[in-house]
């Protein structure tokens, strides 16, 4: 019955606006909620902040990008392809000799050969997340120095830890040394700062860097990409990564630190690195031609 | 270079034309000079015998250039989320950003006073009750920043002058809409809408044959570029009528900068037509081979 005026409404003559904002007070909580340990009430369910604005650049992406990139990147095979060849083993893991040594795989190590999948409508090369990550020497004589970095990645990716809702957002997060580098570093010192931004945050980023900062660098042309010649069997040309590396004098040009490049202590360059989904031999390639659409420019010399 | 037809190789292409001094966008309104690789790809003179069954046809696409209007459920699922957004948000750090008591404090906090009673409803972004001095200091700096607010910019509107007048060789029409390219041919005393196409010639790439017969229906005043070295689609004619081709390659290209140029004696007109609206102008056979290589949006 309820419904019956709201369709009546709709067919009715057709309202020009309409308002997205409540036009009427929230309905009375009748049961209290439950209080934390700080005295803050805890709502009945889990509240995540999903998208709230649509997003230029991943539209770009879904409307353009996507199909060209298949059509680039589609390789014909005529049938199935075999299944790997059968290798002897050459241990014996019951026999006594070989049971704890080392056991190598034939024909030396087969990272860089992985054989990229077959192309399909559903594996196009997509961007998974966008990583930014800096190192700072001077923190390890004093850590305070690592509060610059952290405070430019909060102001570039509006990530907080937990922000939104969400258990994975882990925000900008300080990176440990992990081993000791004689008289320099010892293990769990904080050396740096890195952020992960996944999402329409990381469309908007990339909007960001490509209109207002790559264009702005001087004595920029583009990225540049290795030789030709060099061989693509190495780890991470099948792992469909792309880094690249901006210096200090970038940091100023992103227009969220712009505004007020006085109040940090330096500026810092930063490594990102794009992180698709693309994997085996190529993957790399098929990455750059992503970010290649997404107006990232790449040279070769 | 057959050899190289593979799509891998075809990865470096989208590089290098980033590596010519026009990076960034170009706007579709710039006039294409004709350029040295059109005098390249003329066809040669001499004795090519062109195959008579293949032939190569060019979806040339137009990308939208305007975000999307999102629909009523995604505005209010936005304007949802926005709310959420603003409810859970960390508090602003006004001292990192602005200089205590400055103008674009000022204008800040009235704006963000405007978005938080927008989004939250009425007691939320109404103003504290403050000393009358400070309170005389706070509506002096506000009426300042009216001063301020009154050069505003001027937006440009979504729709231009060829959507008004449904100009169709435009294409500046329809933003938000991929639009793609149809040419009025005349085939057997009869005059039928077609993407542009063209015969192979002996001894010549698929790609190749694309970019050569686009530049030959469309004339040298466009700027494209082919997409990959892969057709899209194969469409085969199961009679030999409008055209005595019997298999045609699609292959997809990107319009650039420039116009179509018609020569009058074989195109004699040409569209920017929407998947939607094309339907209509195409005879049902060709449709049903090629509307599945176009985008419905």
């Amino acid at each position: 019955m309820s419904a019956a005026p709201a369709v009546a409404r709709a067919a009715g003559p057709a309202r020009q606006a309409f308002s997205l904002r409540p036009s009427r007070t929230p309905p009375k909580i009748r049961k209290p909620l439950k209080r934390d340990d700080q005295g803050l009430p805890i709502p009945r369910c889990k509240i995540f902040v999903r998208d709230t604005h649509p997003s230029r650049m991943m539209d770009h992406y879904f409307s353009t990008l996507q199909d060209d990139l298949m059509y680039m990147t589609y390789v014909h095979e005529s049938g199935p392809r075999k299944p790997p060849r059968e290798i002897r083993l050459k241990f014996d893991p019951e026999d006594p000799y070989s049971k704890n040594r080392v056991n190598t795989p034939v024909g030396g190590s087969q990272l860089g050969r992985k054989p990229a999948p077959v192309t399909s409508w559903d594996n196009v090369v997509q961007l998974e997340r966008v990583q930014i990550h800096t190192m700072i020497k001077e923190a390890t004589s004093n850590r305070v120095n690592l509060l610059g970095p952290i405070m430019m990645m909060r102001a570039l990716s509006g990530e907080t830890e937990g922000g939104g809702g969400r258990h994975t957002s882990e925000g900008v997060q300080v990176v440990r040394s992990i081993k000791t580098v004689g008289g320099w570093l010892r293990p769990r010192m904080p050396i740096g700062a890195k952020v992960d931004l996944k999402g329409p945050k990381m469309y908007d980023f990339i909007s960001t860097l490509t209109e207002f900062v790559l264009p702005r660098l001087r004595e920029y042309t583009g990225f540049v990409m290795p030789a030709s010649t060099q061989q693509n069997f190495t780890p991470s040309s099948v792992s469909g990564v792309v880094s690249i590396g901006l210096p200090p004098e970038a940091m100023g040009l992103f227009p969220q630190i712009e505004v007020n490049l006085d109040a940090y202590p330096g500026s810092y360059g930063m490594h990102i690195h794009f992180i698709t989904n693309a994997e085996g031999q190529g993957a790399q390639n098929k990455a750059r031609a992503l970010l290649s659409g997404l107006q990232v420019p790449f040279v070769r010399r | 270079m057959s050899a190289l037809a593979r799509c891998s190789s075809c990865l470096p292409r989208s590089a290098s034309t980033t590596r010519h001094g026009s990076i960034l966008s170009r706007s579709l309104a710039t006039e294409a000079s004709a350029g040295p690789s059109t005098t390249q790809l003329a066809p040669a003179p001499g004795k090519i015998k062109s195959h008579e069954t293949i032939g190569i046809s060019i979806v040339v696409n137009r990308s939208p250039f305007l975000t999307r209007i999102p629909s009523r459920f995604e505005r209010a699922f936005h304007a949802y989320q926005q709310r959420i957004e603003r409810a859970l948000h960390n508090p602003f750090p006004y001292e990192f950003y602005f200089k205590q008591g400055s103008l674009l404090e000022t204008k800040f906090r009235a704006e963000e006073r405007k978005r938080e009673r927008m989004t939250l409803g009425a007691p939320f972004g109404t103003i504290e009750p403050q000393t009358s001095a400070e309170s005389k200091a706070q509506s002096a700096r506000e009426s300042a920043v009216e001063a301020l607010d009154r050069e505003e910019e001027e937006i440009i509107p979504r729709r231009g002058k060829a959507d008004e007048i449904n100009d169709v060789r435009s294409l500046d029409r329809k933003g938000e809409r991929n639009l793609y390219l149809l040419l009025l041919k005349k085939s057997n005393s009869e005059q039928v809408w077609r993407f542009p196409e063209g015969s192979l010639q002996k001894g010549e790439l698929l790609h190749e044959s694309a970019e050569r017969n686009l530049l030959k229906e469309c004339g040298v005043v466009m700027d494209t570029w082919v997409v990959s070295r892969n057709p899209i689609g194969l469409y085969k004619s199961s009679s030999a009528g409008g055209t005595s081709l019997s298999r045609l390659f699609f292959y997809k290209a990107h319009i650039m900068a420039g116009q179509v140029r018609p020569d009058g004696s074989n195109v004699l007109d040409y569209a920017w037509l929407t998947k939607q609206e094309m339907e209509e102008r195409l005879d049902k056979e060709y449709w049903h081979g090629v509307q599945d290589m176009l985008s419905d949006f």
